[in-house]
């Protein structure tokens, strides 16, 4: 697991993973990189990769593994296109998944003009979990913007109806949960799960063939009825999915074991 | 002492083979294809035992290994033999008793034949088919006795390398029982083996009790979209309903048979236990696959409601497992093919799930478990549609199953 060490005391539907994964014979080392590595020692000793946690450090841990030939969930390519805003928006609307209006610019200032017809949400390139993301209604607030390490991608504002949609999927099966924006507290973090429906399971699978993965989640903001993609995320945390944790240990354990021993077809059912 | 097993699965190599074994026999297995090649190149295979907690291995040497094709090799190898077993699959005993009627023609006394096929009838319908073919005064010298096997093997796997060994993957029991009114002296020592004269009930006490609570959380667990079943057990939905499922088909075993059979809660405890041990690796899609057969008359969904019902209990869970059967996509191997596709159930009337129950489970309409049945999966599909699974089972919220495959990496099916 390459990920942040959660917090003491904090409830992690990722731990609980691991839990299980160890109670199922899984083997399951924490890599948090809180030490100094030794550039040489990164290479491809388990037989499964997970990259919980996005940061600049455990990318490139894990393109060093995927350089290596390591199997890693979510392959080292799709994490990477899902932390740039800029190319992850492009496939998306090329899959015909229906994203607000998207513009991309090296400056802030240069966005002004976009402000005439109406707010925008003013994104970093490389953000995540909300980092960096401003909604600006008039020019005088671009300028407040600090100065981004990249490019800026500003999409069209659109005004919320209602809850926003959470759609996760792994390994290939979609939850739905409605969450509040911005969620306070941990009941409104968690939601209610909802059942699916067919536009949003055509979304959903758009994206993950856009994108290459069947482990993901997506943020849908619905606005005059329709609804608009506003993030990807490679791992989110999947709040509010029922039996989130044995669900990701489940298919974790199913890519697990693919990866070590594939399975004799020939299985009899004799006993049950 | 000399032994045969025909069928190189996972349980006559892994359960009967491994006991053989043990107990001193010369085996001759009989296989076909991969299998069989390399158990004869290598001349012995793997089996690894494990109750989720701890893990042993045990190798099987020694072998001789015969292919399906060398049909006079074969029939000489159970002419010699003191005991033949067959682990080969209710569906190809048929195939079987040729080969088992030329070899039995030439022994000079009595064989014992074990058919390890998770079949009640296994036995005697072995003896009918050789007798064809032998005729009945020579084969009535011979034994003919199914086996209820108290173990679990999912896995078989293939050595990857030359040289390395085929492993089969099982939980430890080693005990089975055998029909005693259906053998012949002298009968052959076998370690774990039991003679009982109720075999009809210990067959069903497993399938009324095992197998009922394996089946319900492969149903429940395929429509909440699980994988493995040790995880459809960790839900604590499908954990509850396995075990309510096991107490009804029990309840229904101490009505008919007494508390002997039926066992106590701490046995139906013990067999969930066993459900959530991942090293088998066992999938919910094999479990319950052959939907058709399990939900016969007489089988483990089903009969155990029917058993529960006469002894005036409500067969709720086990119902509603039978209901979550309809669902779970397939209704191959449904007998004389009478069984209309699962396609068709599905999303179509109430009628339909009554024709289905008439038909694979002998239910006729309106009886009322046919109408328990029906009213659980009207609950279950409320608001249904073709790759949706259930969030929970107290109320209809559906996620989607059907997002396609669009991971790059190789996964277990």
């Amino acid at each position: 697991m390459l990920m942040r060490r959660p917090e003491p005391g904090g409830h992690s539907i990722t731990l609980d993973m691991v839990g299980l994964l160890r109670e199922w014979g899984n083997d399951v080392d924490i890599i948090d990189l809180d030490t100094a590595t030794d550039l040489t020692a990164v290479r491809p000793d388990h037989d499964l990769y997970v990259l919980r946690s996005v940061t600049e450090g455990t990318l490139s841990h894990a393109g060093i593994l995927d350089a290596l030939g390591a199997t890693i969930v979510n392959s080292y390519p799709v994490t990477r296109v899902c932390c740039d805003k800029v190319l992850v928006t492009r496939l998306l609307q090329l899959a015909d998944v229906p994203v607000p209006e998207t513009f991309v610019a090296q400056r802030p200032g240069q966005l002004e003009p976009l402000l005439d017809d109406g707010p925008i949400v003013v994104k970093p390139q490389g953000g995540s979990r909300g980092r960096g993301v401003k909604v600006v209604w008039d020019a005088d607030e671009l300028l407040d913007l600090a100065a981004p390490d990249g490019p800026v991608l500003a999409q069209r504002y659109h005004e919320r109806q209602g809850r926003d949609r959470k759609l996760y999927c792994i390994g290939g099966q979609l939850f739905g949960v409605k969450r509040v924006w911005p969620a306070r507290t941990y009941a409104e973090k968690l939601g209610e799960p909802f059942t699916v429906s067919a536009e949003l399971r055509d979304i959903a699978d758009h994206t993950a063939a856009a994108i290459g993965t069947d482990l993901f989640g997506l943020d849908v903001v619905i606005s005059g009825g329709r609804p608009y993609v506003v993030d990807v995320n490679p791992f989110p945390g999947f709040k509010g999915v029922p039996d989130a944790a044995l669900r990701l240990a489940d298919y974790i354990h199913a890519t697990a074991s693919a990866t070590v021993a594939p399975a004799d077809t020939g299985l009899k059912e004799v006993v049950s | 002492m000399r032994a045969v097993v025909i069928g190189a699965g996972p349980i006559g190599c892994g359960f009967a083979g491994r006991l053989l074994h043990r107990s001193g026999y010369a085996l001759t297995l009989v296989g076909r294809a991969r299998a069989a090649t390399q158990l004869a190149r290598v001349g012995r295979y793997t089996v690894r035992l494990t109750d989720g907690c701890t893990a042993r291995e045990e190798s099987v040497d020694g072998l001789s290994v015969l292919d399906v094709a060398q049909t006079a090799e074969i029939a000489d190898a159970i002419g010699a033999a003191d005991l033949v077993c067959t682990a080969v699959g209710p569906r190809n005993l048929d195939a079987v008793a040729p080969l088992l009627a030329r070899g039995l023609g030439q022994a000079t006394r009595p064989v014992t034949v074990i058919a390890f096929e998770n079949a009640e009838d296994a036995g005697p319908r072995l003896r009918r088919l050789v007798g064809r073919q032998l005729g009945m005064r020579r084969t009535d010298r011979h034994g003919f006795t199914g086996a209820v096997v108290g173990a679990v093997f999912a896995h078989r796997l293939l050595a990857q390398h030359p040289g390395d060994d085929l492993l089969l993957i099982g939980e430890p029991h080693s005990e089975f029982a055998v029909d005693a009114h259906a053998l012949r002296d002298p009968l052959p020592p076998v370690e774990g083996m039991v003679a009982v004269d109720d075999f009809a009930a210990f067959y069903l006490r497993k399938l009324y009790r095992y197998s009922a609570g394996h089946a319900t959380a492969a149903y429940l667990g395929r429509l909440k979209g699980y994988r493995y079943l040790h995880a459809a057990v960790r839900d604590g939905e499908i954990r509850h309903a396995v075990h309510a499922a096991m107490a009804e088909g029990r309840a229904g075993l101490a009505a008919a048979y007494g508390d002997r059979i039926a066992g106590d809660e701490a046995e139906l405890g013990a067999i969930l236990q066993r459900f959530g041990n991942a090293a088998l690796g066992d999938t919910v899609a094999r479990v319950g696959r052959d939907v058709a057969r399990k939900l016969g008359h007489r089988e483990r969904l089903v009969g155990a409601a029917r058993l529960a019902e006469r002894a005036g209990v409500a067969p709720t869970r086990l119902a509603e497992a039978a209901a979550a059967a309809l669902y779970f996509g397939d209704l191959d191997g449904a007998a004389g093919g009478a069984a209309p596709p699962m396609r068709r159930v599905r999303p179509c009337h109430p009628d339909d799930v009554a024709d289905t129950l008439r038909n694979v489970a002998g239910l006729q309409p309106g009886c009322p478990l046919a109408r328990r049945i029906e009213a659980a999966w009207l609950r279950l599909g409320a608001g249904w549609e073709d790759g949706n699974l259930l969030l929970t089972l107290d109320r209809p919220l559906w996620a989607w199953a059907g997002a396609g495959d669009h991971t790059t990496l190789a996964r277990a099916s």
